[in-house]
């Protein structure tokens, strides 16, 4: 599904070079796959990489099999819109949007009629337990339900990978480990990839493909 | 659509601050669009002032009769003016023609004698299209004014209606006997002995020094001008087709030169010309202050939303999505702007010509008018038009700056 070939991206942080180097990996279509390490030593630098967030410096991004890391901005956009999901620690929702108007949001950008938009940002609410909660604003939502939303706004375009960076920082563990199980959940029955951002143990627990980084390099998949 | 929603959600986000660059957008709408009433006004007095003042719609005159000071003699004139007159009537865009004869000489109450500026109107015709009426109440008031009138139908009445600062250098008034005197076609002098009808107030003091007005019978007496007649002022039925009929009747009258009105006004044109330069001015301050003002609120607005666009451009937006989300926002902003700007412009156009407000004589007048401001939605349009495009303009930077962000920077931005 997502494969990295000898990626290379690096940066000054604090007067010191940091980044990933030389990272090659490939997740698995239909898993929750995370990538775990100390702050500092690349997860999220790789999460923008496959998000196409940013371009590498050396290597390849393959997604779907098809190299990616190459392409100019329109087409990286369009990529991001149709087949690539997104769900930040921040929840990052569209303050002035309500909940269903959020989930809605990328299925208009996309082209959607609203009617339809409407009936799939629905349906992926109520996946999320989060129905009766659709006209509520982002601020009238407790974190987790904001997030469950985010995650909502992620898989109601259907994309092959949602990407997840430490989508449980903000969250205590009440409300992280049933987020995770839920994301779980998602990635089978809807066999959509998870790639997660994390070094919480309780969602490394629930991974099935875990990816170690230390200082920038891959040390151990299991 | 979705754009359009998210960019009026956005704007009620900071309510205060929209309001605010609103109040702006109105202030100038305001401004711009009641001066545009002012300037109406004064076009429109202005206009009626030269086409009733005796211009008409169109003049009929000799070719080159503006050239040199040949204008106040016959030497050039319509030698067949009064048949050119009866012609022109026939035409059916045609309301009506008043010949008219100008001529200069002196005016003398035997003792003293004074330079005159003279014109032959048709004394029965001359009131009913040309505001005579105003002058003579104007000169009524004035010394030795008392009993003005117009001139006298009778074709064997031999009056003249003065200037008031002519009658004054003369010490004439009402009923008072003097002698005009002036060369014929042929250049012999002749005087013909006239009855001071009325006074008249022209408005300007160098008219009132100089001016006087006789029925077209005794210039005819005076001058031996028979059929001859300096112009032809032509009243239209239509005034709003005044440049087309002006093409069409100069090819009807070859040999005679068509003139419209506001080639001739030059008063009209200067004062034109005057208003566009300050209100031109105006208006470019106005445009600057809420280019200024929405450029502002809206670079704070992206300043305040950077994570939220690299959250937008990390879904999938184009940078030019995020241009045109700004642009919605200029849009909604100029167009909330100018629909308050239109509904305060008329309450307080309302208001002001209610109070009926008297404003100062302007220069070389000697008295005041009321102020009107008139509605003029052409004007409202504009300035609507100019705003919109103003607030479009300074959408354009802070939308720049959005869809250059980088996302990676925008989604760390706190």
């Amino acid at each position: 599904m997502l494969e990295f070939r000898a990626i290379t991206r690096a940066y000054e942080l604090g007067g010191e070079r940091a980044g990933v180097f030389g990272v090659s990996l490939t997740v698995p279509k239909g898993r929750l796959a995370v990538l775990a390490g100390p702050s500092g030593s690349g997860k999220t630098t790789l999460l923008q990489l496959a998000g196409l967030l940013d371009t590498p410096d050396e290597g390849e991004v393959r997604l779907a099999g098809e190299l990616v890391s190459s392409l100019p901005e329109k087409a990286r956009c369009d990529l991001r819109l149709r087949r690539l999901g997104f769900v930040f620690q921040a929840f990052n929702l569209v303050p002035v949007l309500s909940a269903l108007e959020n989930v809605m949001l990328p299925l208009q950008l996309q082209g959607r009629t609203e009617a339809e938009a409407r009936e799939r940002a629905e349906a992926a609410l109520a996946r999320v337990g989060l129905a009766d909660r659709r006209h509520h604003h982002p601020g009238q939502l407790s974190g987790g339900q904001q997030q469950r939303t985010a995650i909502a706004r992620a898989l109601a375009p259907e994309p092959l990978l949602v990407l997840a960076d430490e989508p449980t920082a903000s969250l205590d563990h009440a409300h992280g480990g049933p987020l995770l199980d839920l994301m779980a959940e998602l990635a089978q029955e809807r066999g959509a990839t998870f790639l997660v951002a994390s070094h919480d143990p309780s969602v490394i627990a629930r991974a099935h493909t875990v990816f170690r980084l230390l200082d920038g390099k891959l040390v151990e998949v299991g | 659509m979705i754009l359009a929603r998210l960019a009026l959600r956005n704007l009620l986000r900071q309510q205060r601050r929209t309001a605010l660059t609103l109040m702006v957008v109105v202030a100038g709408f305001l401004a711009l669009s009641l001066a545009g009433g002012f300037m109406a006004q004064t076009f429109q007095g202005l206009s009626d002032a030269a086409i009733r003042g005796g211009l008409g719609h169109l003049q009929v005159m000799p070719p080159g009769a503006l050239e040199g000071d040949e204008a106040q003699s016959l030497e050039k004139a319509l030698p067949e003016g009064e048949a050119l007159a009866q012609r022109l009537r026939q035409d059916p865009a045609v309301a009506e023609v008043l010949p008219r004869t100008q001529f200069m000489g002196l005016l003398s109450n035997g003792p003293r004698s004074v330079a005159f500026l003279g014109t032959a109107v048709d004394p029965v015709l001359e009131p009913k299209y040309m505001a005579c009426a105003e002058a003579l109440q104007n000169g009524a008031l004035t010394k030795g004014g008392t009993g003005s009138r117009w001139l006298s139908g009778d074709p064997a009445a031999r009056e003249v209606i003065l200037g008031t600062g002519l009658a004054r250098a003369l010490d004439a008034s009402v009923g008072s006997s003097l002698t005009l005197m002036s060369t014929t076609r042929e250049g012999a002098l002749n005087a013909v002995d006239v009855e001071v009808a009325g006074l008249q107030d022209l408005g300007l003091r160098e008219l009132n020094d100089r001016f006087l007005t006789v029925s077209l019978g005794t210039a005819d007496q005076l001058l031996d001008s028979a059929q001859a007649r300096s112009r032809l002022s032509v009243m239209l039925k239509r005034p709003q087709d005044t440049a087309m009929e002006q093409a069409r009747l100069q090819g009807l009258l070859p040999g005679t030169s068509v003139k419209p009105w506001f080639e001739l006004a030059s008063f009209y044109r200067q004062v034109k010309l005057l208003y566009f330069a300050i209100f031109g001015f105006m208006g470019l301050v106005l445009f600057l202050v809420v280019l200024l003002a929405t450029a502002n609120t809206l670079l704070m607005s992206v300043m305040e939303r950077v994570r939220e666009f690299g959250v937008l451009r990390a879904m999938g937006l184009q940078p030019r999505q995020l241009l045109v989300l700004l642009q919605w926002e200029g849009a909604f902003l100029g167009f909330l702007g100018s629909a308050l700007g239109l509904l305060a412009t008329l309450l307080l156009r309302t208001g002001l010509n209610a109070l009926h407000v008297q404003m100062p004589a302007p220069p070389g007048s000697s008295h005041g008018y009321e102020l009107f401001i008139h509605f003029v939605p052409g004007i409202y349009l504009l300035v609507a038009l100019g705003l919109q495009l103003t607030i479009q303009v300074s959408a354009l930077f802070p939308g720049l700056k959005a869809a250059r962000l980088r996302i990676v920077e925008a989604l760390r931005h706190v």
